[in-house]
């Protein structure tokens, strides 16, 4: 294989073309804009009302959204033009940049909102969570590590790869989120799996990460709310304003929906602003509820092709870091949209975790486009 | 590792995706589809309220058409419940000097959690012109604030029939636990006492009914739909306004004078006669309707409108100030005294113990079971038939007939208490069924009566036998007998009409505002009493003979009364009642030959029938009949006491 940073400028250019407009794989790019362009119309609809009750423009968080994805879309291209073997070759560097960071934002230059320490404030009333950069952070850390010792796990570089894995997961951990932690142990597990660990380690460490659960929800790391909310969904019949409020009302407006929906814009629990977070982390029960269960499978069906298309550039990947960064990348996205979805419709229980590309938020968008930046990539060089 | 072993371990990792984005779908299939529109009824009941207007209060008319109550429209100061706390602050430092309360007053009030959220809260009843000018012209300095006419009750003619039309107030918690099913709200306008109480579903009209869409914060996004109130049907009453007023003015006056006078029966020392209360009942004679109810003292319903002040209702509360509240001509319990005479004839008659032409010879007093029962005024009237017995008021006449009654029945002959079966059969002892609320049923004493009160108060009541004094007691309405005013009305009503017992009708005719037509109330027999007529016709010259022959009791009231253009019958009652001076009594018909109207007063502790209730029948018919009216004295008793 030709290492391109060898070649001539011009020489290395026309390769390039050539590569994006024969391999690019318009069928993921395809699925993930579909998915971009339709939050912007669900954005549009769970805020609209409300933002008019105040006398704001009702446009303020989709024209918002829209600076994320072209944002987004840039940083995408960006990942995907530049070899993912560089980022590989680098991975020590992005893990250091990824524990600073993370400590960072537990130190007084970061803020709290809601009980969780996560968040860099910047100018212009926008803000940075660091904890969505992470995890791609770590994929690309973990893969080059984990690739480096293809076929050869054994018991001391699988303690190391846990190590490397447990401080970001521990400092995550500290803010607390716990919906990024969860997200993150599912693709440590998920690269390690493909990695070729052990089945008798990976059920020890599927063991720890259980217990570690459970015990950090008994511990008195997170706020009783969270606690309550997590747990709500154990329960579906405790009361009304309570813990399970926010599930009953994310149920509601998702049964409304019936078949076809109560129509784009149209629906009573949606207008009338009776799901909380509802164009964060509660975005789906906007599709549940105006676009019915035809809007919501074909929703659903799109994110499927999306982890198909990551999985099947995983089996394509010439090298072995690249089928771990798709690995890690399908983990990251099906957890994302198996916990958010679930949670909305009372099968999983209440993590702020967000719907990648669909949820508003600038930070989980940006990371969002530039995991597709890294899966587009790695087809790119697929041959080479 | 071969790098199908990845292979092999990424399919792995794909077979768990799909069985997770499957467990997806279906949970999405499960709540969209399957669950049938459960979730669909969820998010209407959550975006959806009523805001009820209460429809204004139908009227209440006299037989005439005359209005007695209907509703006005009055100033009401109102503020929104959604303006923020320190709009409410500022607006009601603004609004409370102009209606006469404190900041805080007003801050009371608009938070008060009983007023409904989508509706504005009053804060101010009945301001001024010049305020809601004031609040018109400065809405931009008074945010939130408004001002509105909204429909109050209005009694027209004051105090009058207050008792029979009651009143309306705010409904109470407890009123609101019952009636909540009722599609009644806090706030809203309940009837209470009288026709108010009794024809609250036909006064209270329908509620308009706005349906709003509201967000997950309670603001009011659109409304859905308003149907408009529709006000309440109008109840026609059998009362007449005029005769209702005579009524109430001759028993008022009535009253003044008795207690004025001096009570000629206590002669330890000079007292007056207490007259603190009483009743009058005008009957229709032929079907036993209400023409006229009057009960003494009386309230000011308009009291109520806005809700009565603690200090008022304690007034109304006062034993002191008997009862004001209390409808006597219903709910009062007297003894009925010589009035009962007219049940003892028939209860005589029918067993064969008297025959209307049979004398006996009344000696002023009669020994009956070792007792001496002596007339009320110890005098002799000599030779009596049953015509003259009513007449004079011969209380040896009636004591015989009690006597003859208990000793036939202790004999085996009939049950021995005839009596109280004509008393029962007349409507005594039960209640008239009158569309009023609170009546009460009095009593007419037997012997499984005597048996409770023995076991219950021995002491009181030594024997549990019915005794022959009891049965004589009974014969001239005395002992443990009580009716109502209204009973004894009715009873004659029955006796005039030829033996009908009506259910009091208060009401005619309920007309519906909302065009669907007007419910008649028809007169509704109880029963049928026989009176052979040769028994009839002997009580009925007994009674013309009170008043209008020389020696009848009542003869001295009707003196200079037109009797030949209007003839009067009736008959005098004088009741005696343990710690208290006697009740007065007069029940009368007229016209004496053709009975239109039966005229019944009832005058608390004073004295005799004949002298201060007789008089206040007389003005109540001459108010009837358009006669010049005499003011009410204290008439002196011919002679004698009954």
């Amino acid at each position: 294989m030709a290492a391109p940073t060898l070649s001539p400028t011009s020489e290395r250019r026309r390769a390039l073309k050539e590569r994006v407009t024969h391999h690019l794989d318009v069928v993921l790019l395809g699925a993930v804009l579909a998915v971009a362009g339709l939050s912007l119309l669900l954005i549009y609809s769970a805020t609209r009302s409300r933002l008019e009750a105040r006398g704001v423009n009702p446009l303020y968080f989709v024209m918002r959204q829209g600076v994320f994805i072209a944002i987004g879309l840039g940083v995408m291209v960006a990942v995907m033009l530049i070899d993912y073997r560089k980022y590989r070759d680098r991975g020590a560097a992005f893990y250091v940049v990824l524990v600073v960071m993370l400590l960072a934002v537990l130190s007084p230059l970061g803020s709290s909102s809601k009980g969780t320490q996560g968040w860099f404030q910047l100018p212009g009333g926008f803000q940075i969570q660091p904890s969505e950069i992470a995890k791609i952070l770590l994929i690309i850390a973990l893969a080059g590590y984990l690739a480096q010792h293809r076929g050869d796990l054994d018991t001391k570089r699988l303690a190391v790869t846990c190590a490397l894995a447990g401080v970001p997961l521990a400092l995550v951990m500290l803010q607390p989120d716990l919906g990024t932690a969860i997200v993150m142990t599912v693709i440590v597990v998920a690269m390690i799996a493909v990695a070729g660990v052990r089945g008798r380690h990976l059920a020890i460490i599927a063991l720890v990460a259980l217990v570690g659960v459970v015990g950090v929800v008994q511990a008195g790391v997170l706020k009783q709310y969270q606690v309550d909310r997590l747990t709500s969904f154990l329960d579906q019949s405790k009361n009304k304003s309570g813990s399970t409020y926010n599930l009953d009302q994310s149920k509601t407006a998702i049964g409304n929906g019936g078949v076809v929906g109560q129509g784009l814009f149209k629906g009573s629990q949606t207008s009338g602003s009776f799901v909380p977070e509802q164009h964060t982390d509660f975005i789906f029960t906007v599709v549940g509820e105006e676009l019915g269960f035809f809007g919501g499978a074909t929703m659903l069906a799109l994110f499927a092709i999306i982890v198909w298309r990551t999985w099947r550039t995983a089996q394509l990947s010439s090298d072995f870091s690249g089928t771990l960064i798709c690995t890690g990348i399908m983990a990251m996205i099906a957890v994302h949209v198996f916990e958010n979805v679930g949670m909305t419709m009372g099968i999983m229980p209440i993590t702020g975790i967000p719907l990648v590309f669909v949820s508003y938020g600038g930070s989980a968008t940006i990371a969002g486009f530039a995991a597709i930046g890294l899966v587009l990539n790695v087809h790119l060089h697929r041959f080479s | 590792m071969s790098s199908d072993n990845a292979r092999v371990r990424l399919s792995i990792v794909g077979v768990i995706i799909v069985a997770l984005f499957s467990a997806l779908f279906v949970r999405l299939w499960f709540l969209q589809v399957a669950s049938g529109g459960s979730y669909a009824a969820a998010a209407q009941s959550n975006r959806i309220r009523e805001i009820q207007t209460e429809a204004p209060r139908g009227r209440i008319l006299d037989r005439n058409g005359k209005v007695l109550v209907d509703n006005q429209v009055e100033r009401v100061v109102t503020m929104d419940r959604k303006l923020t706390t320190a709009q409410r602050v500022v607006s009601a430092q603004k609004i409370a000097p102009l209606i006469g309360l404190t900041a805080d007053q007003v801050l009371q009030k608009i938070s008060d959690p009983r007023a409904s959220q989508y509706k504005p809260v009053p804060i101010a009843t009945g301001v001024t012109m010049e305020t809601v000018q004031y609040i018109k012209e400065h809405q931009e300095e008074l945010p939130g604030v408004d001002a509105v006419s909204i429909p109050v009750r209005h009694y027209a003619n004051g105090t009058t029939a207050s008792h029979l039309l009651g009143y309306s107030g705010e409904i109470g918690d407890a009123e609101y636990a019952k009636l909540k099913t009722a599609g009644y709200q806090l706030g809203d306008t309940v009837g209470r006492g009288g026709i108010e109480q009794s024809f609250e579903k036909d006064l209270r009209g329908k509620p308009g009914v706005e349906r709003v869409e509201i967000d997950a914060g309670g603001k009011v996004a659109r409304t859905v739909s308003y149907d408009e109130p529709i006000q309440g049907g109008d109840v026609k009453l059998t009362l007449d306004l005029d005769i209702q007023k005579a009524a109430e003015d001759s028993l008022k006056q009535g009253l003044k004078v008795a207690g004025g006078t001096r009570d000629s029966a206590d002669k330890s020392k000079w007292s007056q006669f207490k007259a603190p209360g009483g009743a009058v009942v005008v009957l229709d004679a032929k079907n036993g309707s209400v023409v006229a109810m009057a009960s003494y003292p009386d309230f000011d319903p308009a009291q109520f409108v806005n809700g009565i002040p603690t200090e008022l209702w304690k007034q109304l509360n006062d034993p002191g100030n008997h009862f004001p509240l209390t409808n006597r001509a219903i709910q009062g319990q007297y003894a009925p005294g010589s009035t009962f005479k007219m049940v003892t004839a028939i209860a005589g008659a029918e067993s064969g113990v008297i025959t209307p032409g049979a004398t006996i010879y009344d000696s002023g007093k009669i020994d009956i079971a070792d007792r001496t029962f002596s007339n009320a005024g110890g005098e002799a009237n000599g030779s009596v038939n049953l015509a003259r017995a009513m007449t004079v008021s011969s209380d040896v006449y009636f004591y015989r007939i009690g006597a003859e009654l208990w000793k036939a029945g202790n004999r085996g002959v009939g049950n021995g208490e005839v009596i109280q079966d004509v008393a029962r059969r007349l409507g005594f002892g039960s209640l008239s069924g009158i569309a009023l609320p609170g009546e009460t049923k009095g009593r007419i004493p037997d012997q499984a009566w005597k048996r409770a009160v023995h076991k219950e108060r021995p002491d009181a009541f030594p024997y549990e036998q019915w005794l022959p004094g009891d049965n004589v007691n009974l014969s001239v309405g005395q002992g443990d007998t009580l009716v109502t005013p209204l009973q004894m009305g009715e009873a004659y009503v029955a006796f005039t009409n030829g033996g009908s017992l009506y259910t009091p009708r208060v009401a005619s005719q309920v007309t519906a505002t909302d065009g669907s037509g007007a419910r008649d109330i028809g007169a509704s027999l109880r029963s049928k009493i026989e009176v052979t007529p040769d028994v009839r016709d002997a009580m009925a010259a007994g009674f013309a003979g009170v008043v209008s022959s020389s020696t009848g009791t009542a003869a001295q009231a009707f003196q200079g009364f037109p009797l030949s253009k209007v003839s009067v019958a009736g008959k005098t009652g004088t009741a005696q009642v343990a710690g208290k001076q006697d009740t007065s009594w007069f029940v009368a018909y007229e016209p004496a030959e053709n009975p239109q109207y039966v005229v019944l007063a009832v005058l608390e502790e004073s004295g005799f029938g004949a002298a201060a209730a007789a008089p206040v029948v007389r003005r109540v018919i001459e108010a009837i009949n358009g006669i010049a009216a005499t003011d009410v004295s204290y008439s002196a008793p011919v002679g004698k006491s009954d």
